[in-house]
């Protein structure tokens, strides 16, 4: 059941149609970008309800109930909500900066998607520089925040846009020394050849031991601070003091920083499960299938961390990036490479 | 490189309304930075004249407005009344009665630890204990539901006994609650007690030494964690608590941690207690005294206190011998004094320690104001 | 490293304490389709009972609700007939003031007020929240109660000048009730007999506290009846 095929027979009727190769190519991207909005406006909409049931699961409580069935329409109210909300800009705020935040908050979390395979070849465009591509596209996010802090001009919005803005930058550099150790291992960077060297699950590389688990546990802990997820939450949880960069947003502009947050944890957990679990690899299913159930898998992951563990200070937060991840991940690096170099546990 | 770059302290208000749940407490906070200079609690919000107001009470009148005093231990506070008044009056309490009021009373007691472990967690991040709590909690407030009818204000524990008699479904769902409970503190103690972000949170966080707490006053766990051993149930021994045997949990470091640990192991000791009470309780007598209208004990002042799970709460009541109401009631509560030291605890702190400390220190506000 | 591992159990530890409650049956009660059964004894809203055959009040004005509150909730408005006797014109609960302690409750001695198990009375005005006699009323007809027991003996030693059937039902629920009654009724039944069909000023039953011992507390039969059986009226 490849879906694959769907899309080439329309770009085959498409290119028959006559047009100019380029307007082809346009026409595909265009329409290639729409549908993958699409699924992930979706996708962003289940993982709402979701994270709101699991946390019910967890503390023995119901969560949405009333909206329709088991509360399924929950995030479509809530959409309707922050739409109908009053968009204030305040006053003194730096009106440009203010209105772009949120904007490329939400643009580079889509971005992103160009590069991710969602099943065999199911890919908008395999660059041969996937993996690159989408660790720069990520770090886009740190303007977004320092803009949110700066444009609000609110000075606990500032100093918590910068801290929320250290916080991601200093997660990014161990997040990068793990992924490096997975390339180093699949020679590549492209994204369609890092799952293919897994086509066996003995050799996904969360199993490839010894590097393959280190490397899995520093992402999963650094994406979870990239995220600003719990428990690297400080940004946006309520019992702190300073509040966080969004603190000023109102209705839509609010509803993108909170919708961008969503897509960006399945970000994380696409790029997991293609560099650690083996991508779309797996017996029976069809591939999209397997991509899903590994995606959310590790959604579920990061869900049962937020609702189980207290959150860290920022202080002590940065010390555990910088002196203990970092040089773990660079310590996971050498080991990567000395194996691969050496030939041990190279099948 | 730092000569020529000007810094100055700023001010950050902790509003009255903030999202840590202990009340709407005050806070000027004075900062360098991210490290705290100085904090200046502004008291007064929760504020309703209850000390007044008793004294255009009768004594009976009393009891409700007391429960109010500190509504999430509200039967110590009947007690503690209660007992001033039997003082004064000269009046003896029933056996039965006793020991209905040392259940309900440690009853409460887990009630409130368990808010009090449920917020903590909360103002800490881990949203999920709170509600794990309270659950039990429901199962606490079921109880005394069906033995006066209020799930927080009970106006249960009278002058000279209690209101009623426990019904008989009472004690079969006791055990059944008492069966259970030493499970679920296992999994609270599972999901934050070793939990290395948990221990980070709050290991020499606001270090109370012992001799900072004795001259602000600080009493109940906060001061055993400190290492002093001081538990009125023991060392002033009110009602029937020498009959039962328990252990005070004492620690040494003083800081949240420890008072952490030993508000979670006074949870298991009340539970132990309430066990005991129920097994020595005579299976029956008369439990309540039916005081009339025009009750006026005689003149003179009393001040009685009991160990409440706060600390020390205390009520002075001072009667002239021939009206039908008090003439002064003064109330004291252990929460005053913990917030009377949380400005020398916060002080090198950073700011996200306020609530942590807050939070160890269980300060709740309408003890602080009345 | 000791530590390290020690830290990584413990976080695992976490993680499974919570995953252990996702299988566990839910606690939420989804209100309104479903309704926690209340306690028989819980306190809410304070009602005004009837007689069960006449369905007039047993209200009779002696006020002694009105001086237990501790909030001044109660208002009651009466009338003095020329035998200065009084006769009920407004009872009035204000429950934006009620703090629903069950004081009033336990100072009558006419089973006239009650705190019935309801606690869905939300208006959206607070004018409409000060109940008269007559929602007062309404709202505790439904409410189970018992007589006190000086009724009881009461309606048992009248000589039964009612219905046919009645007797043989009275009789036959009176004699049990009698014999349970005189071995604790011993001290004074009829001093409270007698002060409870006036309307008491302050010369009533002055019972100090230095001599209520014991034997006081089982004079009160009504703290007691809950304990015997019972037959609901």
């Amino acid at each position: 059941m490849e879906i694959a095929g769907i899309f080439v027979y329309l770009y085959e009727q498409l290119a028959a149609t006559g047009l100019p190769q380029v307007w082809v190519d346009l026409i595909a991207l265009v329409v290639a970008g729409v549908i993958v909005f699409g699924f992930l406006a979706v996708v962003a909409l289940i993982l709402v309800l979701w994270e709101r049931k699991v946390s019910a699961q967890i503390q023995q409580r119901l969560g949405p109930w009333y909206t329709g069935w088991h509360g399924w329409r929950q995030t479509i109210a809530d959409a309707v909500k922050l739409l109908q909300k009053e968009d204030i800009t305040p006053v003194t705020a730096d009106r440009p900066v203010f209105f772009w935040a949120p904007v490329i908050a939400f643009t580079a979390c889509f971005a992103v998607y160009v590069c991710i395979p969602f099943g065999k070849d199911l890919i908008v465009s395999d660059l041969n520089i996937g993996i690159l591509f989408i660790l720069a596209i990520t770090t886009f996010t740190v303007i977004s925040l320092l803009m949110a802090g700066w444009g609000s001009n609110n000075k606990y919005a500032l100093l918590g846009g910068m801290r929320s803005a250290a916080q991601v930058v200093s997660y990014e550099v161990p997040m990068v020394v793990a992924v490096l150790a997975v390339i180093v291992f699949a020679g590549s960077l492209s994204m369609v050849d890092i799952v293919e060297s897994q086509a066996m699950i003995y050799q996904w590389y969360i199993f490839r031991l010894p590097f393959g688990p280190i490397a899995f546990i520093i992402y999963i802990i650094a994406a979870t601070a990239e995220t600003n997820r719990t428990p690297f939450d400080i940004p946006e949880a309520e019992q702190e003091l300073v509040a966080g960069f969004n603190v000023e947003y109102s209705g839509m502009k609010f509803a993108m920083f909170f919708l961008a947050e969503f897509v960006n944890m399945f970000t994380v957990s696409a790029i997991g499960a293609t560099l650690f679990l083996g991508g779309w690899q797996g017996p029976f299913l069809p591939s999209w299938v397997w991509f899903l159930i590994k995606t959310f898998g590790l959604v579920f992951v990061f869900m049962w961390f937020r609702w189980t563990y207290p959150r860290l200070r920022v202080d002590q937060l940065m010390e555990f990036s910088w002196k203990f991840l970092l040089p773990l991940a660079f310590a996971n690096l050498i080991l990567a490479g000395w194996m691969k170099y050496s030939g041990w546990f190279n099948w | 490189m730092t000569e020529g770059l000007r810094t100055e302290e700023f001010q950050v208000n902790m509003g009255p309304h903030h999202p840590s749940t202990h009340g709407v407490c005050r806070f000027i906070l004075t900062m360098d930075g991210e490290v705290i200079i100085s904090a200046e609690p502004v008291i007064g919000y929760l504020h309703r004249a209850l000390e007044k107001i008793c004294e255009n009470r009768t004594y009976v009148q009393c009891i409700p407005v007391m429960d109010r005093f500190e509504y999430c231990t509200s039967m110590s506070c009947n007690q503690v009344f209660a007992l001033a008044t039997e003082k004064l009056a000269g009046m003896e309490v029933s056996e039965r009665a006793e020991y209905l009021r040392v259940i309900m009373l440690e009853l409460n007691r887990i009630a409130s630890h368990l808010i009090w472990y449920g917020t903590t967690a909360l103002d800490l991040g881990a949203l999920t204990p709170f509600l794990w709590a309270f659950r039990e909690r429901e199962d606490v407030l079921d109880l005394f539901e069906m033995t006066c009818g209020q799930r927080l204000t009970y106006n249960y524990i009278r002058i000279g006994g209690v209101a009623r008699d426990i019904p008989p479904e009472f004690i079969p769902k006791c055990m059944e609650f008492l069966d259970k409970f030493d499970a679920k503190v296992d999994d609270y103690e599972a999901i934050l007690t070793e939990n290395p972000i948990f221990v980070a949170r709050n290991k020499d966080i606001g270090v109370l030494t012992p001799e900072m707490a004795v001259a602000y006053g600080v009493s109940g766990p906060s001061l055993r964690a400190s290492g002093v051993r001081h538990d009125l149930r023991k060392d002033d021994p009110y009602s029937i608590y020498d009959r039962f045997k328990f252990n005070i949990p004492v620690r040494h470091n003083g800081d949240c941690l420890d008072r952490y640990y030993i508000r979670i192991q006074e949870m298991r000791e009340s539970a132990k207690i309430v066990r005991q009470a129920i097994e020595q309780m005579p299976k029956e007598g008369d439990v309540t005294k039916r005081i009339s209208a025009n009750f006026k004990p005689p003149k003179g002042e009393v001040y009685s206190r009991i160990e409440n799970s706060r600390g020390e709460m205390g009520v002075y009541v001072q009667s002239t011998g021939d009206t039908k109401k008090p003439l002064r009631v003064k109330m004291r509560g252990g929460s005053y004094n913990q917030l009377q030291v949380m400005p020398e605890l916060v002080k090198g702190h950073k700011i996200a320690d306020v609530v942590a400390i807050m939070a160890s220190l269980d300060i709740i506000m309408p003890e602080v104001d009345r | 490293m000791r530590e390290l591992v020690d830290a990584i159990k413990n976080l695992v530890i976490g993680l499974f304490t919570s995953a252990k409650h996702i299988p566990r049956k839910r606690v939420t009660l989804v209100y309104p389709t479903e309704r926690w059964p209340m306690p028989e004894r819980s306190r809410g809203i304070v009602v005004l009972l009837s007689d069960k055959e006449t369905g007039e009040l047993n209200c009779t004005t002696c006020l002694l609700c009105q001086r237990a509150c501790p909030t001044a909730a109660i208002k009651i408005d009466y009338e003095k007939d020329e035998k200065n006797k009084r006769h009920l014109k407004d009872f009035q609960i204000d429950f934006t003031v009620c703090c629903f302690c069950g004081l009033c409750e336990e100072s009558c001695n006419f089973a006239a007020i009650k705190m019935a198990p309801k606690y869905e009375f939300s208006t959206l005005n607070k004018e409409d929240l000060i109940w008269h006699t007559d929602k007062l009323q309404e709202m505790g007809r439904d409410v189970p109660y018992e007589l006190p027991a000086r009724k009881k003996r009461a309606a048992a030693k009248k000589p039964a000048p009612k219905p046919a059937e009645k007797p043989a039902a009275e009789s036959a629920k009176s004699e049990p009730e009698i014999k349970e009654e005189k071995p604790a009724a011993q001290p004074e039944p009829k001093s409270t007999e007698d002060v409870d069909s006036n309307p008491p000023e302050d010369k009533k039953e002055d019972i100090k506290p230095a001599d209520s011992a014991p034997e006081k507390t089982e004079a009160e039969p009504k703290n007691e009846s809950p304990e015997k059986p019972e037959e609901s009226n």
